[in-house]
Order: C-alpha cells, then structure tokens, then sequence
C-alpha cells in the first residue's frame, strides 16, 4: 500500500479524469460501498423468487431436475387440494394465536422491566438468553419434558390437572399439538416484543408522569393516557412482524411434531416443505412458496405504510 | 413536604396503598419471569448430569449423588456429533466475518458519501426483515445445486449473511453517524486518503457496533435450522440443529440424556454472550433496528 507513510496516495495512483466523466467520484465509491449488500440481496431474494415463479410454471420431480412446461396448472393444483386451505386455515390459527399470547407477554415483560429496581440486570440476561438459545435447543428440552417416558410436563399434566392420559404424548395429541407449539414458541419469541416497546418505553421522559402526577392522575390513568398512546405505534408495527413471522416458521414446527399428529400442525411453510421432500413435487412446493412471498408483499406494504422508512432516514442525516 | 390528601387510586386505594400493590405485582412479576425463563435451562442442565437410565424412567428434579454422572458428556466424542459442532462453529464465524466486512462498508458508504438513490437503499434493506428462510430456501436449493454450492458450508454462509443484513448496515449507518466528521478531516488534512481514513479512524472508533453487530450474526447463525435443513442435505457437512434431529430418527442409542448433556454444550456460548456482552446487546436493540 502506497499509504504506509501516511502520504497522500492520490498523486501516486493511475490518473482517472473524475472531472471529465459523466458521474462523481463520490457516487462511484458510495454505490461501490453498498454493492456487496446490493449482490447478496440479489442473489438471496430477487434471484430465489424469480425463479419460484418460473419454476411454479412447471412441472418437476425433486431429484430428477427435468422440467415439463405446466402452465398455471400447479396453480390449479394448489387452490383444489384440500391440504392447502386447510394448512392455510391451521397457518392463520398458529399466526393469530401466537401473534398475541407473544403480543401480552411480551408488553407485560416490558411493563415489568421498565420500572423494576432491583434485579434489572438478572431479568435482562433471562431474556436476552431466551432470545440467543437456539430453537432446536427449546424444541430438544420441550420434547423431553413432554415425553410420556420421565417427562416432567407431561406427568404433571397427566397425574395433577388430568389434562391427558397418563401414556399419551401431547405433542402426538391432536387436541394438544397446536396448543403446544403455541406456547412453546411464546418461550422464545415473546421477547422480540419485549426488546422492541422496551425500547419506546424508556423514551417517554418522566417529566410526563410527574406532570400527570401533579395533576392528581392515578397510575390507570397515567398509563391508559399515557404509556399506551406513546407505544400504539411500535405494537403495530410488532404485531405486523410477529405475524409474518410466525405464519412463516417453519423450524420450532418441523422439530416438534413434523407437522403432525396427522395435518394437525401442518402450516403453509411446512406443506411446501413435505411438498419438496415426501411428494417429490417441486414445482408445486414452488408455487406454494409463491403463495406465501405474495402474503409477505402484502405485508411489505402494509409495513411501509406504519412505519415509514423515509422518515426515519430523514432523522439520521 | 406533606400531602395530607394524595390523588386518589384504583379500586379507591390511596396512593400509597396503590404504591405497595404495584411494588408487590412488579416483585411477584419478576419472580414469575425469571422462574419460567431459567427452568428450561435448569431441566436441561440438571438431565445432563443425570444417568440415562433414571431420565428415561422416572421424573428426577435434582441429580442426587446416587444418580450424578458425567457420562453423558462421551457423547461430544462422537465423530458425527464432533463434526455437526465443527460445522455450526465454522458457519458461525464465516457468517461473523462477512456481516461485519460488509456492513461495515455499506454503513460508512451510507453515512459519509453521497449517492442517487440513498433513501430507496434504506428502503430496501428495510425489507430484508421480511425474508423467509422457508420461501427462498426452497428455490435457493435448486439455484445452490446448478451452481454447485448445495451442501457447501461456504452456501449457507452466504444465505445466512444476507439475511442478518438489514440489522447490521442499519447499526453500522446509525453508529457511524454519530462518530464526528471532524476526526476524519484531521486526518484528510494530514494528507491521509478516504481508505486510509475509514480504516484508521473509523473502524477503531467502532468497535462496540463491530461486536454489536457480529453477537446478533452469530446468534442468527447459532440458531439457523431452516436453511441448513435444505441447504445441507448431506449428513457429514450438516451443522448442529438438523444433525441433531436426523441423528434421533436414526441413531440406535441416543438417550435423551445424551441430548440434554450436548444441548448444554451448544447453549453454553449464547448463555456466556448473554451474561457478559448485555452492554453490547443493549446497544444494538437501542438503535431500533431490529
């Protein structure tokens, strides 16, 4: 490197007449410095989903990549195959029902961590250890104590609240698999709603409770006039997240039940996944995917309508 | 200063009465949380070090003398086990590395120069939060295949590192932000070039947002099974999360306390990041870019 002295490395360089091209030299560098995030997002997302429309339009075994033009066919097939809407149906049941148990853990959490005194930063390491523990190891520990074999949940289950019968495995029940998984995940991911309004929390100034204090406000008051205006905003813009995120997942549902007893715990994620690997039928697990991309467009939309990215660059410059 | 008629409460307490409900609500709160999100670390923990056979039959709450054994751990020996570790630890810092190269270019190129299309670039990122593993890893598998990078660690590298991006520039951008132009300019006047500026100035001043950024890579690579699942099919390349789970389907003895003693081996790195990084984690929530 010419630079190693600490002299200006300009003279010394191939001569690049900046001031006679077309562009700046700062455009070019600027675009240079974001090009590597530009290919990867390229290669990732705009090249994967360009290539499940196409490969949606025909018809492909998974191992025996030969490809015979099918048309909308796989489209057809999808809307009229029963396990679709009914994976549709089971996918929004899990979404809702985890977007909101998540939704109220979650602001308690914050609620809690907020205006805690002693023990903040024992109950800050609890929940960022929740948030680095790997799903497959919550899914390992769930289906040891819910094992009908010494597994501590499931005894309990069965002996004090006769919840289920003493052999059966919940998690293999179709009564309990969905419920489970619901609450399983919420051990997980109800901190992602917690670090999110914990943040808008500590963003209201005091002064605003001692003022409502002054004025004779009791903490109902102060917090339905209060606390829950300031974060309207952000729990829109979770609930959104948590949504997409949990109609999207795939992991903690493939490792505790693979979808079953049965369809019980087949979502969309996981039909297009047996879809590839048990049927063998890639063009259609394509255009399930594509299926789901459209809903996360949908929700892309709807994201940029709540939380507008503009203005948030416009704060940073 | 007395107050002889305090604002009136809830449910008609006085103030301080409704001070002393709320302070044993919070201390009962705490409790709860920090009881149910501990257990599962405790079970895990305490199964590991209890013999297989009594985890099978009985429910233990404590390893008693009787039952405590260190035998589950010769399950980390096990060449299969040996190399889904090796691999998860290779993708990890792979992953690491590339994050924090690229964001942190992207971050100074976003906070420093001027280019068309800026905010639109923002935009876009913004919608890296909506990528799905399960959507792109099923194209993705055949797209790795054509190219050859199917079954690579190199492949899930790559998919893993644009998924962390939106985070990561979005940190870079803001933290760099805040580093003062000034210090640059010193250098520039000393004859210093853009380059050398960026790497004697900036990057030593952001260290925090390096380690911020790299902690929520690798708890993103730590946690990967979707991916991994499709993108490394092969058994002998495959990282933890999907090896562990084929390795219950075939394996003749694989006893759960085997399993609980290697889940605490691969939750030990997260749990020590947790206890001893909070500042860095704490930073890298502040800026709202997750």
């Amino acid at each position: 490197m010419a630079s190693e002295t600490g002299e200006s490395i300009r003279p010394g360089r191939a001569y690049i007449p900046w001031d006679d091209l077309p562009v700046k030299r700062e455009t070019v560098a600027g675009i240079g410095t974001v090009l590597p995030v530009i290919v990867l997002y390229v290669l990732i997302a705009v090249l994967p989903i360009a290539f499940a429309f196409w490969a949606s339009l025909h018809e492909i075994h998974t191992l025996n990549p030969e490809w015979q033009w099918a048309g909308l066919a796989n489209y057809r097939e999808v809307l009229n195959i029963s396990t679709f809407w009914g994976s549709l149906w089971r996918g929004i049941v899990y979404m809702v029902g985890s977007t909101l148990l998540q939704l109220g853990v979650g602001l308690w959490m914050a609620l809690v961590l907020n205006r805690i005194t002693r023990g903040q930063k024992l109950l800050t390491a609890v929940v960022f250890t929740a948030y680095l523990i790997p799903t497959i190891i919550v899914s390992l520990v769930a289906l040891r104590v819910f094992d009908p074999l010494g597994g501590v949940f499931q005894m309990m289950g069965a002996e004090w609240f006769g919840l289920w019968g003493a052999q059966t495995a919940p998690l293999g029940s179709r009564d309990w698999a969905m419920r489970l998984l619901i609450l399983i995940g919420t051990w997980k991911f109800a901190v992602f709603v917690t670090i999110f309004t914990l943040a808008q929390l500590r963003a209201i100034p005091d002064r605003f409770y001692e003022a409502a204090k002054v004025c004779g406000a009791n903490r109902w008051q102060m917090f339905r006039d209060i606390t829950l205006p300031r974060l309207m905003g952000i729990v829109l813009v979770v609930v959104l997240l948590r949504s997409v995120f949990m109609f999207n997942k795939f992991d903690i549902i493939w490792q505790l039940t693979e979808g079953g007893p049965g369809n019980a715990t087949t979502t969309l994620p996981v039909l297009a996944y047996k879809t590839v690997y048990t049927d063998q039928a890639y063009g259609l697990a394509n255009a399930i995917s594509v299926v789901m991309f459209l809903f996360l467009l949908a929700s892309a939309i709807i994201y940029f309508k709540l939380f507008n990215p503009s203005e948030e660059v416009e704060t940073t410059t | 200063m007395s107050q002889s008629e305090p604002p009136g409460g809830v449910f008609g307490l006085s103030y301080d009465g409704e001070t002393r409900v709320i302070e044993a609500l919070k201390l009962i709160s705490t409790a709860i949380i920090v009881l149910v999100g501990a257990w599962p670390i405790y079970w895990m923990t305490q199964l590991a070090f209890t013999e297989y056979e009594a985890v099978e039959d009985s429910v233990t709450a404590f390893p008693t003398p009787d039952i405590f054994t260190l035998g589950n751990f010769t399950v980390l020996t096990q060449p299969e086990m040996y190399t889904y570790m090796f691999n998860t630890v290779v993708v990890a810092i792979g992953t690491i590395v590339t994050v924090v190269l690229v964001s942190l270019l992207a971050g100074y190129g976003l906070a420093r120069l001027e280019f068309p299309q800026k905010e639109n670039f923002a935009r876009i990122l913004l919608v890296g939060y909506l990528f799905s593993p399960i959507v792109i890893g099923i194209p993705l598998y055949q797209i790795w295949q054509n190219i050859g990078l199917l079954g690579t660690r190199f492949g899930l590298i790559i998919a893993l590192s644009a998924i962390s991006m939106p985070f990561a520039v979005w940190l870079m951008w803001k933290y760099i932000m805040t580093i003062p132009e000034a210090h640059e300019e010193a250098a520039w006047v000393d004859g210093a070039s853009r380059w050398r500026g960026f790497r004697d100035v900036i990057i030593p001043q952001c260290r925090p947002a390096i380690i911020a950024a790299a902690l929520f890579a690798f708890a993103l690579a730590w946690n990967d099974f979707t991916f991994a699942q499709i993108l490394l099919p092969q058994t002998d390349t495959t990282t933890f999360a999907p090896g562990i789970l084929r390795a219950m389907g075939q394996a003749q003895f694989l006893p759960d306390a085997y399993l609980m003693a290697i889940s605490l081996a691969m939750t030990l790195p997260p749990l020590l990041f947790a206890y001893f990084m909070q500042s860095y984690l704490l930073k890298g929530f502040q800026v709202r870019a997750l």
